[in-house]
């Protein structure tokens, strides 16, 4: 067994601490040794006494040293210089909290757990403690890194994380398997952060230390294999640790089904909670619980192989992490019932992935409380799936849409699914969507429902209908017919050119935040992208991306959508939207009116002419526009203009066209004086209408006032295609979404539009049957 | 060479110094730590003139015994780091060179080893600030041939101005540092005991 010295100030502290680990094993318990105060009454420690306990102890299975503060912890390092270096070799000094981590420390021991285990449990105890105080915030699961006995020994590796979004499940599950084997400790922090350190070998905690995208991943490996630790780290980050979800995913699964049709059924309301009231345990509920867990993965293993294989894949790692083990077997000594050491542990996992500042990290808690699910029903016998059998067609009400449900969906007869809780990016979104099936999200209206009660939803305006009268049932269905029609026509000519009936070609484009995007809308028929939001691109790393990045992303885009223009607007941000790398504002008492877009340029120029860079560099391999945001007066376009030529001349490109958002009334009133400057201009309808209407969006009480078809913003967007005679006009804002208003943005003249990526078969189809002109 | 009365002689005058000013050292510990600098080092102190000398035929092996009567005995962080100054001290006696040449060296190995144990630096308003000028000043003397007596005396003037340099700053490392930017004001109460043993060193070692 592990041996045990307790350091501590005061020897009464430790002898009481000990007694009270010791309360907590029956039977045989590892070799505890104390080294505290000077004597009985005084306080200090003693390196020397430490030495000498260590050697009490001390085995062949090594020997964890639990410390106090202050000199608690120079004292026992200047032990290990105390003993043979060959005993030094196995013991390990734990920054883990005296009293918690000794009692984890102890009961670990006693089922003879080897030293890194024991460690590991013993640093649990800081952080299950902060678990159950949700306000308790912690810099990290453990602040200190305590550097093996050797540190001459001990190999780092440091990467900047490039995977979109950032080292989730499946990333961190692909590095545990490939460290699997090792004899070698690795441990991983986000040195940008500063979360962790966490070993290395459980998924769970490498998913926990929050790295996102452009965040320091530091490893540091000793050990006998620390060099082939480090050179597989490096050869899994080269491949970007398997991860190229938005690359691949999203294309193949919105292949399959638009997801944009109007519902109405029936309702299935399911209790996310796993009925377990009959479960009654037993002698052997280690056992059970072994068996039903291994069933899971088992299950999951065999769906790994489809379509959404990677989702099963992480999830069934998530299930055989090394931590959850000694998790599971703790809940079980305490709790003496499987299914209450389920409901323990995956509700704490799944709370550490909640604590996350990510959104997509911490949507990957579905993951887990999917998890959840199956384990218990496996416990209680239930089918595999969240659905009982349900034979006639209905929609889905659920807390929140796992993968593995959305998987075993029925088409024919799941119409769509609405939950209650969780956001539009969990794996359950994507794979329900991908097979076809509208997902609306996070409507907790739909809670009070009952099966059977009457529910429809419109997935593309976000309308929700619970239990609707005749009359709206009449209008729903007249709806859904002509959503269905327009949607099977809209898809057959959707990469068919738009063109109206007076013969005028409407580019319809895309918005795009992302490479998935540009995927999306090349199969939606898109004739480019009118709007490529370089902040939503861009914008959530801590550092700027470099010039050669950003142009690769550029031409990634560009090719996605068959080589037709892209549409770049460079950075746009603000109070409200800050982007990291931007120099802070001054604290503004209304950042709508401050500094925004490219009036936050002047104060940034390299940031600017980085970004100019990027994009130029990425025109000479793709068609690519630039576009400046919040424009007020010409003169500001002339100093952006400025910077441009200067790049374009710097990097020996050809002249990129230039155009700039119509956002602020006061551009659209001198339209004219901005037509020398410009070789096109797109109106953002959403800040004109909030600047014309002097309209909060935010603001519930006052929207009514702020429509985008408001006289006033129409008569705006037609005095800014008057001024601009054959110059392109386009409509980025959601007004160019809007199949009502096509007809007349096109007949005030706009030229473009660019939408949102799924409905730019159906704006096609708009564009084509608009009569006004 | 540094006799075993010479080292002899500086323990019991670093004693006598720090029973002296054992309440002082506490108060400036009460003010900005745990208040116990001084008794702790009293304590560690009075059992080191408990030694009996007869039993250590050289200067190193006196001082290694005073350095681990210091681990053992002291309690507070001034335990590991002042056992760790005499330990590393003594363990540098044997190098080659005059006398001035071979303390400033067995200086700058007790200088090394409080910054590994402590992992502090200039600045920190701790022990270091007192002596890493002073090791500093007594290597400079030495390489030019300065006397030890010189260099001892160079060498505690030093760390008497790197102590007062503590005052105005803000601590970093220790039970100070929890107290943040209300650590100014207040000399450090480590930086001053060890300006006592280099200046104890000035008056009995040349």
């Amino acid at each position: 067994m592990v041996g045990i010295v307790v350091v501590s100030h005061s020897r009464p502290l430790a002898e009481a601490a000990v007694a009270l680990a010791c309360e907590m094993v029956d039977g045989d318990r590892p070799p505890i040794a104390v080294a505290a105060g000077l004597d009985e009454q005084t306080y200090g420690t003693d390196a020397a006494a430490i030495a000498e306990a260590i050697g009490q102890v001390d085995s062949a299975d090594g020997v964890l040293v639990l410390m106090d503060l202050g000199s608690a912890i120079m004292s026992a390092e200047m032990a290990l210089e105390f003993i043979d270096p060959e005993v030094a070799e196995r013991v390990r000094l734990t920054p883990a909290p005296l009293v918690e981590g000794l009692v984890s420390a102890v009961v670990t021991a006693a089922w003879g757990a080897g030293l890194d285990e024991v460690e590991a449990e013993a640093r649990e105890g800081l952080s299950g403690k902060a678990r159950h105080g949700s306000d308790w915030n912690l810099p990290g699961a453990s602040p200190v890194l305590m550097a093996p006995a050797t540190p001459g020994q001990v190999r780092e590796f440091r990467w900047p994380v490039r995977n979109p979004h950032g080292l989730h499940a499946r990333p961190a599950a692909v590095l545990v398997a490939g460290l699997a084997g090792l004899d070698a400790v690795v441990e991983l922090m986000n040195a940008s952060t500063g979360r962790g350190p966490v070993n290395a070998r459980s998924v769970n905690k490498v998913a926990s230390l929050g790295l996102r995208r452009g965040d320091e991943l530091l490893a540091r490996s000793w050990g006998p294999q620390a060099d082939d630790a480090v050179a597989r780290l490096e050869a899994m980050a080269a491949d970007t640790f398997g991860d190229r979800s938005e690359f691949d995913e999203p294309a193949q699964q919105m292949a399959e089904g638009t997801g944009l049709q109007v519902v109405l059924a029936p309702a299935v309301v399911v209790d996310g909670e796993v009925d377990t009231s009959g479960y009654e345990p037993g002698p052997t509920e280690a056992v059970r619980l072994r068996e039903a867990l291994g069933q899971v993965a088992d299950t999951l293993q065999a769906r790994a192989d489809e379509s959404a294989g990677a989702i099963f894949a992480a999830q069934r790692a998530l299930l055989t992490d090394p931590e959850l083990g000694p998790a599971m077997r703790r809940a079980l000594t305490s709790t003496r019932s499987a299914t209450e050491a389920v409901r323990t542990v995956f509700t704490s996992v799944a709370a550490d992935f909640d604590s996350l500042p990510h959104p997509y990290l911490r949507e990957r808690s579905q993951d887990v409380r999917s998890l959840s699910r199956q384990v218990l029903r496996a416990l209680v016998g239930q089918p595999d799936g969240d659905l009982e059998v349900v034979d006639q067609p209905h929609v889905l009400v659920v807390d929140e849409l796992d993968a593995a449900t959305a998987a075993t969906l029925d088409p024919a007869l799941c119409l769509g699914v609405v939950t209650l809780t969780g956001g539009a990016t969990g794996h359950g979104v994507i794979v329900a969507t991908g097979r076809g099936v509208p997902v609306l999200t996070g409507r907790a209206e739909a809670a009070d429902l009952t099966n059977g009660d009457l529910i429809g939803f419109d997935p593309v305006s976000q309308e929700l209908w619970l239990r609707p009268d005749e009359a709206t049932v009449e209008q729903i269905c007249r709806t859904a017919t002509a959503r269905a029609d327009d949607e099977r026509r809209a898809a057959e000519d959707s990469h068919e050119p738009a063109v109206t009936v007076s013969a005028v070609q409407v580019l319809v484009e895309a918005n795009i935040s992302s490479l998935a995007d540009a995927q999306r809308a090349a199969l939606a028929g898109a004739d480019g992208a009118g709007l490529v939001r370089t902040e939503l691109l861009w914008g959530h790393r801590a550092d700027a991306p470099a010039v050669q990045s950003m142009a690769d992303d550029l031409v990634a885009i560009g090719e996605a959508l068959g080589g037709r223009t892209i549409t770049v607007r460079t950075w746009d941000g603000a109070a409200d939207k800050p982007l990291p790398f931007l120099p802070e504002p001054e604290p503004e008492l209304n950042p709508f009116l401050g500094e925004r877009g490219l009036r936050a340029m002047r104060r940034a120029p390299e940031l600017f002419r980085d970004q100019l860079r990027g994009i130029v560099l990425a025109s000479q391999r793709t068609p690519v526009r630039v576009m400046f945001p919040m424009v007020t007066e010409p003169e500001e376009v002339v100093w952006a203009r400025s910077v441009l030529d200067e790049v374009t001349s710097e990097v020996g490109a050809d002249s990129v066209p230039v155009g700039i958002m119509v956002e602020v009334p006061a551009v659209a009133l001198r339209i004219a004086e901005f037509a020398p400057l410009v070789d096109f201009v797109s109106v953002g309808t959403n800040d004109l209408t909030q600047y014309t209407c002097a309209v909060d969006r935010g603001n519930a009480h006052v929207a009514s006032l702020g429509r985008a078809d408001s006289p006033a913003v129409l008569a705006l967007i037609g005095m800014t295609c008057e001024g601009l005679p054959g110059v392109p006009v386009a409509v980025c804002g959601d007004l160019a979404s809007d199949t009502d208003h096509t007809a007349t943005l096109v007949g005030l003249g706009v030229t473009e539009l660019s939408v949102r990526p799924p409905l730019v078969g159906l704006v096609k189809a708009a564009v084509r049957g608009a009569t006004l002109i | 060479m540094l006799t075993t009365e010479k080292a002899a002689a500086w323990l019991d005058d670093y004693a006598r110094v720090i029973h002296e000013n054992a309440a002082w050292l506490t108060d400036l510990d009460r003010q900005i730590g745990d208040a116990d600098h001084g008794s702790n080092l009293e304590r560690g102190m009075t059992a080191v003139e408990a030694i009996p000398r007869e039993e250590y035929p050289d200067a190193a092996s006196l001082l290694k015994k005073a350095g681990m009567t210091l681990v053992s005995t002291v309690g507070g962080a001034a335990g590991p780091l002042w056992g760790t100054f005499f330990l590393r001290f003594a363990g540098a006696l044997d190098e080659p060179g005059d006398d001035a040449t071979v303390v400033a060296a067995a200086m700058r190995a007790g200088l090394v080893g409080i910054v590994q144990r402590g992992k502090a630096t200039e600045g920190d308003k701790t022990v270091v600030d007192a002596l890493g000028p002073a090791v500093r000043v007594a290597e400079q003397k030495a390489s030019q041939g300065a006397s030890l007596a010189d260099t001892l005396t160079a060498a505690a003037e030093a760390a008497a101005v790197g102590r007062d340099a503590t005052i105005p700053m803000v601590a970093r490392k220790g039970r100070a540092s929890y107290l943040g930017d209300r650590s100014a004001g207040v000399q450090d109460p480590g930086a001053t005991s060890i300006t006592m043993l280099v200046e104890s060193a000035a008056r009995t070692l040349a």
